[in-house]
């Protein structure tokens, strides 16, 4: 089984985080770690420019992680029932597949 | 050829002469009998070690069938007792006390979080959720128990310093605040930030003492007003009276006026 903290997420494409969560309620644990996690130095080092926000309320919502993206688009992840591994898995393959993209992208411009 | 061999070394049958080694050694596979990968054993070897292998002994009864045994995790180490009274004392002894989820941070941030929280009289302490889950459960503070997940920090002062508190969070934005306990009142991150915005207690003191003896102020002027106003009536009665008889003679007016009260 992975720990949650050797998964590696490169954060480049990423533009902002916000997890909100509501401490008092107890299925905040898995999005708590998420931050924990996210807010690692190394992951922190892949973009510097990455604001990562925490929106700690007591009215009795669900936890979120919003991410937006620097091409404009969201990500929401309802951490209610998921896992951490499995929001940084799903968070760290969408980062991949745009690192690819951006790659390809610039191989096309300069050939 | 083994059994040429052994017809030469035994020395009964018929050799051509005693001690008669044979000319050609026959080997088979061309290595010695220490070589440093794994050689196979001989036939004879082989069989032997497949006769002599170990069998576990199994025991009568499966252990399945029996009844589980309870593994009583009774491990409290003298270390585990000492963080645990710990931990009671800061509840008992200070006033307020604060939680914050704690994300890793570098070592120069920490420090001056600290040099700047100690400030104001407020100590920053690192907890373990393992021993402070079962000291809150026992005190009665059960609803702070859904707040220990995760890394956390506690923040604990004897006074109750919210809003300098709260500047120096601002600063940190690792350290995200969940909630507090003031004066044995559970605060969410909004009621901390209500509580700071609250004026100094002698302040509000004043303000209710001031609020309340206004009203006995204006009661006794209540209750006068009345004598009062007839008092200033007659006053002014009696002026324009002395001011009209030394304007003209009107004897039976003061007569008058004092009979008709």
């Amino acid at each position: 089984k992975k720990m949650a903290s050797k998964i590696r997420v490169v954060l480049r494409p990423v533009k902002s985080i916000v997890v909100r969560f509501c401490p008092f309620e107890s299925n905040v644990e898995s999005t708590r770690k998420f931050l924990g996690c996210i807010n690692h130095k190394k992951i922190q080092a892949t973009n510097r420019n990455c604001e990562v926000t925490a929106d700690v309320r007591h009215d009795g919502s669900e936890p979120l992680v919003d991410v937006m993206f620097a091409d404009g688009e969201r990500l929401i992840m309802k951490g209610a029932n998921l896992t951490t591994i499995e929001m940084l898995t799903a968070l760290g393959s969408r980062c991949d597949a745009k690192e690819l993209k951006e790659e390809q992208k610039s191989k096309k411009k300069s050939p | 050829a083994p059994a040429s061999k052994m017809a030469a070394l035994s020395g009964g049958g018929a050799p051509w002469r005693r001690g008669w080694l044979p000319a050609l050694q026959l080997v088979r596979c061309g290595s010695k009998a220490v070589t440093r990968h794994w050689k196979a054993m001989h036939f004879q070897r082989q069989k032997l070690m497949a006769v002599t292998e170990y069998l576990a002994p199994r025991p009568a009864v499966p252990p399945r069938c029996l009844a589980p045994r309870k593994e009583t995790l009774e491990e409290d180490n003298g270390y585990v007792r000492l963080l645990r009274r710990q931990v009671e004392e800061v509840f008992r002894d200070n006033r307020m006390i604060a939680v914050c989820q704690y994300n890793s941070m570098p070592g120069e941030d920490v420090v001056l979080m600290r040099h700047y929280l100690r400030k104001h009289n407020i100590e920053v302490k690192f907890v373990l959720n393992e021993i402070v889950r079962p000291v809150l459960s026992q005190s009665k503070y059960k609803n702070l128990l859904p707040l220990f997940v995760a890394r956390n920090i506690l923040l604990v002062s004897r006074e109750a310093k919210a809003k300098e508190m709260l500047r120096v969070l601002k600063g940190v934005p690792q350290i995200n605040l969940l909630g507090a306990c003031i004066d044995d009142t559970i605060l969410s991150r909004q009621g901390v930030e209500n509580f700071a915005k609250l004026p100094l207690l002698e302040a509000a003191q004043g303000q209710t003492v001031g609020a309340l003896a206004l009203l006995p102020s204006q009661t006794s002027s209540l209750l006068q007003r009345g004598s009062a106003h007839l008092t200033a009536l007659l006053d002014q009665h009696i002026h324009r009276l002395q001011a009209g008889e030394t304007g003209s003679p009107a004897e039976p007016a003061p007569a008058q006026s004092s009979g008709a009260h």
